[in-house]
């Protein structure tokens, strides 16, 4: 063989490449797409605009929480605070605010401690993570029971009604037909858009997830990107907590109940690699979105309620195995 | 020249070793001692003894306030000790106690689990103290069978409360349309009998259709997901709304308010919560169930109490006094504020004398 015929393999080869990691990019949204026309077909009342909506307060949440998760997962650590942050948000809210426990009437102002607290913990996450050198699991798994044993402290296991007309406005008054939460999380997203792309940090955890020790001799400050990205992602868990208080209308510490899975499934889903490095803030978006489409879609479509969860379970494995890329892979763990 | 590199080794290869050290903190942090005692001990008095999972729950901490009432009211010693889920601590705290004692021990206790029940009362037995067990036993372990130490064991059963509540529903609705139901998780005991009393009250009402039923874990989150959908499915279809528990139905009112239509829905829900009650004061549900466990924390002592100091014997009650329903209290508009302001707002009054009040029939295995 000729070296310009290896030549012009090559490059097919790796236009091959470039076009199956297209396409692999793309799985998730055909999954979605796939999914929103099997459930119209057998039931049209999924199309219906009333439907958008429901989906769309559906999907606030894991949204919201799901965008903290992917910075901390890009950069290839796990954070299970998740549960931990939101139900110690939400309860702090709720005592804040117009409630049934206590006199205090601080309004909106009290989304700034909230969102305080959300940051301290994502700060200590970082923290103790980086200085004692703790596997990012370990880290988050001990706030997660922190966060969720200092709500219950707080409340001794009972629940705080909510009665803040802006608080609970979040959930129930509309701006243009979607719910104002849903417009948070929509601003939520477009920020962590703008951090992930237009941001040094941002750029700078894509680097650590692709490969820390090259990303050390490159000169990028490691232990600060770290410490920050676990900082941000406790923000967003905190607006999450807002938005889980506003939309149940209490704060108990069970509320975050049930929360981490379904966070680190949307993020997986929309084709993040827990390996770090390989996905994108609009790719959780498209995960949530699945998640979301699926449970609304197994109640419009009479899925008996025993068999829910396993269907949630082969389309977990269904999304996830077309969007990885196994040309890259050698070892799978 | 030589570069000294600091980087932390990624987590990745680590994480498998991570999940069972995750594993082994979680049953550390399981097996932490939580026993409350108060070490004086009132002279000839038995020790009062509540034995219950924790205090971090709403309604255990209304339990033991309960027992403490009582021990009060007769002027006795009181302990409360907690298995925090975990069955051998639960026991073992237990036999401290009775050595402790002397077996000059009341025990009221919700056992763990129900194969927990039989090696504490053998141990109750042994040692001569008197027991009183609730919800959790074994179907074959009788209280006859440890006379006259086991005094009695007390249950609540789901079915006749679920069918009150949808009755309760269906009156709401004006005995015709249609509703849809959550339920708690399909295993769990209660949900299976509550399920049960909704599909009696069904089969008595062939005017209501039962549209949907789902099943919400007795969880919030997936209660609002799940009507969300329905209002899309069923939309002005849906007539009310069951639920099995209060978390569920207050969830279902949520949803409900975010689409507009919240109190003109009826729902309801299980369990007696504060924010369930005034819930319905405020026209949004229309029934619950409280099962008083301020008196189940009280009244079980309140049982091994007078027997053991001689009010009654237990060898010659009949089996529906040893072995019996209790009697939950069933809250609709009529008797919701009554029931806030004196069992919410104000420590209830029971009367602990009245220990056969609440007898609602033999328990049925």
């Amino acid at each position: 063989m000729t070296t310009q015929a290896l030549g012009a393999d090559k490059k097919a080869r790796s236009a091959r490449w470039a076009l199956r990691r297209r396409f692999a990019a793309w799985a998730p949204v055909a999954v979605l797409a796939l999914l929103c026309v099997i459930i119209a077909l057998i039931n049209p009342n999924f199309l219906s605009a009333g439907n958008f909506v429901r989906i769309a307060q559906a999907a606030m949440i894991p949204l919201v929480l799901g965008l903290g998760a992917t910075f901390v997962i890009l950069m290839g650590s796990i954070d299970l605070s998740v549960e931990g942050v939101l139900s110690l948000s939400a309860v702090i809210l709720s005592l804040l605010v117009l409630n049934g426990a206590n006199s205090n009437d601080f309004g909106p102002l009290a989304i700034l401690p909230v969102l305080l607290v959300g940051a301290a913990v994502g700060f200590v996450n970082g923290v103790v993570h980086v200085g004692l050198k703790t596997p990012s699991f370990m880290t988050t798994l001990g706030t997660w029971f922190i966060g969720v044993g200092v709500a219950n402290a707080l409340l001794g296991g009972t629940a705080v009604r909510i009665n803040d007309p802006f608080i609970r406005g979040l959930a129930i008054e509309r701006f243009l037909g979607l719910p104002w939460g849903v417009w948070l999380a929509l601003a939520c997203l477009a920020v962590a858009f703008v951090i992930q792309n237009n941001t040094r940090l941002g750029r700078y955890v894509y680097a650590l997830g692709g490969g820390e020790e090259l990303a050390a001799l490159s000169g990028i400050p490691v232990a600060r990107v770290r410490v920050l990205t676990f900082t941000l992602a406790g923000v967003f868990y905190a607006i999450g907590g807002i938005l889980a208080a506003a939309q149940l209308g209490l704060g108990n510490s069970l509320i975050g109940n049930g929360r981490l899975f379904s966070t680190i499934t949307a993020v997986v889903v929309g084709g993040t690699a827990l390996s770090g490095g390989e996905g994108s803030v609009l790719q959780t978006l498209v995960g949530v979105l699945i998640v979301a489409v699926l449970n609304n879609g197994m109640v419009l479509a009479d899925v008996p309620p025993s068999y829910q969860i396993g269907v949630q379970g082969l389309m977990i494995i269904a999304a996830v195995a077309l969007s990885i890329d196994r040309n890259v892979m050698r070892i799978v763990k | 020249m030589r570069h000294k590199l600091t980087v932390n080794p990624l987590a990745l290869n680590l994480r498998r070793r991570d999940l069972l050290k995750g594993a082994g903190a979680l049953g550390v942090a399981a097996a932490l001692p939580a026993v409350i005692s108060r070490p004086a001990r009132a002279a000839g008095q038995p020790t009062l003894v509540n034995s219950i999972r924790s205090l971090s729950n709403p309604y255990h901490a209304t339990w033991n306030k309960g027992g403490a009432a009582f021990a009060k009211s007769v002027g006795a010693d009181y302990v409360t000790l907690v298995t925090e889920g975990n069955s051998e601590k639960g026991i073992a705290d237990i036999k401290a106690i009775l050595a402790k004692t002397g077996g000059n021990c009341c025990i009221n206790v919700d056992p763990n689990d129900s194969p927990d029940a039989r090696p504490i009362v053998e141990a109750c037995k042994a040692a001569g103290a008197y027991v009183v067990t609730q919800w959790n036993k074994p179907a074959d372990l009788h209280p006859w069978d440890f006379n006259p130490n086991y005094v009695a064991h007390i249950s609540f059963s789901g079915v006749p409360y679920g069918k009150a509540m949808a009755e309760t529903l269906f009156k709401a609705m004006g005995g015709k349309g249609g509703v849809v139901a959550l339920g708690g998780i399909e295993s769990n005991v209660p949900a299976i009998e509550r399920k049960k009393g909704l599909d009696q009250a069904l089969a008595a009402n062939p005017n209501v259709k039962l549209l949907d039923y789902q099943v919400a874990n007795w969880d919030a989150n997936t209660a609002l997901e799940k009507t969300n959908a329905w209002l899309t499915k069923f939309g002005d279809q849906i007539g009310g709304i069951w639920a099995a528990n209060d978390d569920m139905a207050l969830a279902a009112v949520e949803a409900l308010r975010a689409g507009g239509s919240a109190g003109k829905v009826p729902v309801t829900g299980i369990d007696g919560i504060k924010l369930a009650v005034e819930s319905i004061l405020k026209k949004e549900m229309v029934g619950t169930v409280a099962w008083d466990p301020y008196w189940q924390g009280g009244m079980g002592l309140s049982i091994a109490y007078h027997a053991k100091t001689g009010g009654f014997d237990p060898t010659t009650q009949p089996k529906d006094h040893r072995e019996f329903y209790g009697k939950g209290v069933i809250i609709t508009a009529d008797n919701a504020q009554a029931f806030y302001d004196s069992n919410i707002k104000a420590e209830p009054k029971i009367d602990w004398n009245d220990i056969w009040g609440r007898v609602n029939g033999q328990i049925r295995y």
